[in-house]
């Protein structure tokens, strides 16, 4: 084992998305070991120490929102989720416990690529941040509350500007409604996705070349939005 | 002898008697009968047959007569077996082929077969019937086999004639039957039997064609069968208990008593219909209502009616027609093994109580070793609409006698002239019918009488006495009499009469507004409700209807409303409906029941006889219902259970319904499943096999374009797959769509990416307002719809190279359209664009959808409250579009939206 393989602990009790999962994680330097279970995982995830996790929510055993929050409660190391279409709840569920992301069953391997470089990016983010994202045309400095586009300051609203911040600060990763309404508007305002819905059109229309298309802003279907990082 | 009872009928023989009759059937031939219900059974054959059987079990069996009505089956059986040369008798000119029963004696076999037991010999034959032939070779120890029709059983004769409206001439009695030492029924359904019937199988001697066809319905042969049944488990039963008996094997068994229950033409029919049915429940015993008519043409409603409970009440009916009404009824009560008569005094009434008492005395006198009850009738059981004849003179009718009489005497001595019996008669007979009119009967004949004292008094020599001197004023007198008497009666019988048509009128009333209700009622369920609102308004007490739900009797209807009874009315209720019965309160069974029940019988003939489909309630408190009160009760149920009959039928039919679609969809989907699951599947499978095996013959062109086409292929798959789920959670009714605030642009946007990649050379443009309000409804739901309309669009539009997303508000709807620039389709087949596995017949048949897609739209789009419309041709006789509405909701109030725009 080199010191700089990222140690990947798979957790899925199909043993046919384990296989390939091994060798195609692998093959892009991961050194993937494998639980088929809840239990299995937690364990694991104790005496083997890996350094990230994907984790299936599917499990015949353990409710996958409960293994999350078992490991977060010692724990911050990346999480990414494997769930169906249809079950944006549990999905919800999962990222309100601290996963980091979740993609889509079934997948592409690029996407889950995507998804295991920016939440370990995240993790090594958030012990010293960058202050300034560059993101194409447009550019964020947190320290001086200030927005570009092709070298143009846009004026947003102290909102607008809280909303950017949030998305800033997890660039890459998907951030609940939830997340989003309690970070922005405090947490009386949870269940009120219109704000989001109207705040988001808003600030896509000031950052985005065509606001019907946007290429910055993501929506993540029944979950919440995305700052897409260009990979 | 020990029972004390003389009784002429067999069941009642005690122990020593079982013996006997057993001791007494040593010796003698064994007579087995094969009964069937009608001609065409089969009865015959299954004759023949058991009797090939005794042969080839050695026995010697010989064929007396059968017809086999040219029947090749029937012959055939004969076959083998030694038949009896017929002996030809002479009888009108004709030769007539009987059963020769000398030959037979003379053959003396164990076993003779002699088909048609009720048979009657010509004229010549040493016995008159058959039967009697049969009793003889019993006697010589020969055992026979011989078959009968039920309708030939005597005391059947009369149900069957009402039954099926012929009169069968050749009857037999019953105790042959009963004296059979075997009885094999010999069964065939109606259906059946009809079939035989067409197929010219059946032979029915002795009937016109048209008679033929009155007899041979299914009612009625459903109903023969039904006795035919019920005679034979009548003689399993007789045959235990006279098995127990004979072994002193001590249980409760039927007493043996029949009773007879006469029944009139009078008001007190239901009642002693009813009292012999207590009495023969409690003497466990089987009954008869007799109605003897007499040769009248009178109406005999009341005689119908009582019969007809009879039946219901599960007597054997039966009439008679003779003047002799005591010997008549003896006469018909010895045949038929009677032991107890019920009869009645109708009327506490002088001249009505003659009659009866005449008849009941005549019968006790007349009637030896037969009991005789007795009934009188209640008082307050007189039902209304026919008062008794002689009502008690009134006050007032004694009042207007003693004034009208005493104005005429009055008068009489004023005007002198008057005094001669012509003038002062004329007056006297005016006030005795002004009373008769006013006050009935009675009190005509109590003013004729005081008009005779006073005429007699005042206007007679000697003056002032009430004797009378010359004898053509008494002759005068009685003359007076007789005419007072006989106008009076007359008057009173025309005001008894007026009477009965007020009371029919006001029935004739209730019955109408009723009718009126019930055309008002547009659904079963108000009809119902108009039952039981009527019957609570014509009794004066709560009413209710219970119907079955699902195995149990829940109230349907109840006014004043009722949700619940006590468990005792429940059981009451229950056994009403089970029973076809009366039950509860004022009934023999559970009593104690606060709640009367009666049955709704179900109508028509194809619900045959007696199933219940519901079942009445009254509150039994306020005593019995009067009879005429439960008549138009019944009538107006009857009503209601057609209504009943009908709701069930319709929701069998909605059920039925219900699972034909079910079964549809699912065989739709199976077909679906395995064409549109495995044409991606092969594609993958053949391109993976392929790379695997040989991996150095393809050149990097090649390789690309195989992986290409299995992960086109997958993805393929998974929509379908995605289709799938979507469809059957629709189809379960589990689709519960959030009800989000959301940006129709930003919905649009996401679609759009997911079908980014396939989108075949097509272009897509979102013509989207910025200001739109915002959608209230499921992001992922409306996400899923817009990407089938856009992949319908994309596979399914030939020629088409742009389609366009345009969403806008308006008039309070929201409408967002896909449209594109194809050959759209033709007319006719829009309207089944959105069903389930519809699909576009094309000729090219290049691109084959799966047929979910558009009706999944439909479907999502309705749970969201939404509708979904094509059409086609869409702009300039192109293309096609499908337009998605949903209603613009009350926007929420945008938080802070002053600080936002700033």
């Amino acid at each position: 084992m080199t010191a700089a393989a990222t140690r990947l602990l798979v957790v899925d009790d199909e043993p046919q998305i384990r296989r390939f999962l091994k060798t195609s994680l692998g093959v892009h330097g991961y050194d993937v070991i494998e639980a088929d279970s809840g239990a299995a995982a937690l364990r694991m995830a104790t005496t083997a120490r890996p350094d990230m996790m994907i984790l299936d929510l599917g499990l015949p055993d353990q409710d996958g929102a409960e293994i999350i929050k078992r490991i977060r409660e010692w724990s911050k190391i990346p999480i990414v989720v494997l769930s169906a279409r249809g079950e944006e709840a549990a999905k919800v569920a999962a990222l309100d416990q601290g996963a980091d992301d979740y993609v889509t069953k079934p997948f592409g391997m690029n996407e889950l690529l995507a998804r295991l470089r920016a939440a370990l990016r995240h993790r090594l983010q958030e012990q010293g941040a960058e202050p300034v994202l560059k993101l194409g045309p447009l550019q964020v400095d947190l320290a001086r509350r200030l927005v570009t586009r092709d070298g143009q300051e846009v004026k947003l609203s102290p909102r607008e500007y809280d909303l950017l911040r949030q998305l800033v600060i997890h660039a890459g990763k998907v951030l609940t409604h939830q997340h989003l309404l309690r970070e922005v508007w405090g947490p009386a305002h949870t269940h009120d996705t219109q704000y989001l819905r109207v705040y988001v059109g808003q600030l896509r229309h000031k950052l985005e070349a065509d606001p019907t298309h946007p290429q910055f802003i993501t929506t993540e279907p029944g979950v919440g939005y995305r700052l897409r990082l260009d990979e | 002898m020990t029972d004390q009872r003389s009784d002429p009928g067999r069941e009642l023989r005690p122990s020593p008697d079982a013996l006997l009759e057993e001791a007494a059937q040593e010796g003698r031939g064994r007579l087995k009968v094969f009964l069937g219900a009608a001609p065409g059974v089969g009865k015959t054959y299954a004759m023949l047959e058991a009797a090939r059987r005794r042969k080839a079990e050695g026995a010697d069996v010989v064929i007396g007569l059968v017809e086999t009505h040219g029947r090749q089956e029937t012959a055939a059986l004969l076959e083998g077996l030694e038949v009896l040369p017929r002996l030809g008798i002479a009888y009108q000119g004709h030769v007539l082929e009987e059963f020769d029963l000398d030959a037979a004696l003379a053959r003396r076999p164990a076993l003779l077969v002699v088909d048609e037991l009720a048979h009657t010999n010509a004229e010549g034959a040493r016995h008159r019937k058959r039967y009697m032939d049969v009793e003889e070779l019993l006697k010589a120890g020969i055992d026979v086999y011989t078959t009968l029709n039920i309708q030939h059983l005597e005391s059947l004769n009369d149900v069957v004639a009402r039954i099926t409206r012929v009169r069968v001439r050749e009857t037999l009695p019953d105790r042959v039957l009963e004296g059979a030492n075997e009885v094999e029924l010999v069964d065939l359904t109606p259906e059946d039997l009809l079939k035989r019937l067409a197929e010219g199988k059946v032979y029915m001697p002795h009937l016109a064609a048209h008679a033929l066809e009155n007899f041979f319905r299914p009612g009625n042969l459903s109903a023969l069968r039904e006795l035919a049944l019920r005679r034979v488990a009548e003689r399993v039963d007789d045959q235990m208990v006279g098995y127990m008996r004979s072994h002193a094997i001590e249980g409760p068994w039927p007493a043996g008593e029949r009773l007879l229950v006469c029944v009139g033409n009078d008001p007190l029919a239901p009642v002693m219909v009813r009292a012999g049915r207590r009495l023969a429940d409690q003497l466990k015993a089987p009954w008869v209502a007799l109605y003897v008519e007499r040769a009248s043409t009178a109406p005999q409603r009341h005689a119908e009616e009582a019969l007809a409970l009879a039946e219901r009440l599960e007597a054997r009916t039966a009439r008679l027609v003779g003047n002799d009404l005591p010997g008549e009824i003896l006469h018909y009560a010895r045949r038929n093994n009677i032991t107890q008569i019920v009869v009645g005094r109708p009327q506490p009434g002088w001249h009505r109580m003659f009659v009866g008492r005449a008849l009941a005395d005549a019968l006790v006198e007349r009637a030896e070793g037969i009991a005789i009850h007795i009934v009188t009738p209640p008082r307050p059981e007189r039902p209304p609409g026919r008062p008794a004849l002689p009502a008690l003179p009134h006050w007032s009718a004694a009042l207007t006698a003693v004034l009208g009489i005493g104005a005429v005497v009055l008068l009489g001595m004023w005007i002198p002239d008057l005094r001669a019996l012509p003038n002062v008669g004329m007056l006297f007979l005016a006030v005795v019918l002004v009373n008769a009119v006013q006050h009935g009967l009675a009190a005509a004949l109590v003013s004729a009488l005081l008009a005779f004292v006073a005429y007699n008094f005042f206007y007679t020599e000697p003056y002032f006495t009430l004797s009378v001197a010359h004898w053509h004023d008494v002759l005068a007198l009685v003359v007076f009499l007789v005419v007072a008497a006989t106008t009076g009666s007359l008057a009173g019988r025309v005001r008894d009469q007026m009477a009965a048509a007020r009371a029919r009128m006001a029935a004739l009333q209730t019955l109408y507004d009723f009718a009126r209700r019930l055309g008002k009622a547009k659904t079963p369920d108000e009809l119902l409700h108009a039952v039981v609102l009527q019957a609570h308004r014509l009794s004066g007490r709560p009413a209710m209807i219970l119907l079955p739900e699902q195995g149990e009797l829940v109230i349907r209807y109840a006014w004043p409303p009722e949700d619940e009874i006590e468990a005792a009315d429940k059981g009451a209720a229950n056994w009403a409906f089970n029973n076809i019965e009366p039950a509860g309160a004022h009934t023999e069974t559970l009593p104690s029941a606060r709640w009367h029940f009666r049955p709704m019988r179900s109508g028509g003939p194809k619900s045959g006889s007696g199933d219940a489909v519901g079942v009445f309630g009254v509150l039994g408190a306020g005593g019995p219902l009067a009879s005429d009160l439960v008549q138009t009760l019944d009538a107006m149920l009857d009503q209601a259970a057609v209504a009943v009959e009908r709701i069930a039928f319709a929701s069998k039919a909605a059920q039925a319904e219900a699972m034909a679609e079910t079964e549809r969809f699912r065989a739709a989907l199976l077909s679906s499943i395995s064409h549109d699951l495995r044409t991606p599947l092969t594609s993958i499978l053949g391109s993976v096999t392929a790379l695997r095996r040989d991996p150095t013959q393809f050149d990097a062109a090649a390789r690309a374009e195989l992986l290409a086409t299995i992960e086109e292929e997958a993805e393929r798959l998974d929509r379908f797959v995605a289709n799938l789920l979507d469809i059957t959670r629709l189809e379960a009714g589990t689709v519960t769509p959030k009800r989000d605030w959301l940006q129709v642009a930003e919905v649009v946007d996401t679609a759009a990416r997911r079908v980014a990649k396939r989108m075949a050379g097509k272009r897509l443009v979102r013509r989207i307002r910025h200001d739109l309000p915002l959608l209230r409804g499921d992001f992922v739901l409306l996400e899923t719809i817009l990407v089938n309309l856009l992949d319908n669009a994309i596979k399914h539009a030939v020629n088409a190279d742009l389609i366009e997303v345009e969403a806008r508000a308006a008039d309070g709807t929201f409408s967002i359209s896909v449209t594109d620039n194809g050959d759209g389709v033709p007319p006719d087949m829009l309207p089944r664009l959105f069903d389930k596995f519809f699909r576009i017949q094309r000729e090219d048949r290049t691109v084959a959808g799966t047929g979910l897609g558009l009706s999944i739209c439909k479907g999502l789009a309705e749970a969201m409250g939404g509708t979904i419309a094509a059409e086609s041709p869409a702009v300039g006789g192109r293309g096609m579009r499908f337009t998605l509405r949903f209603p613009v909701e009350q926007q929420p109030a945008p938080l802070e939206m002053s600080e936002a725009r700033a």
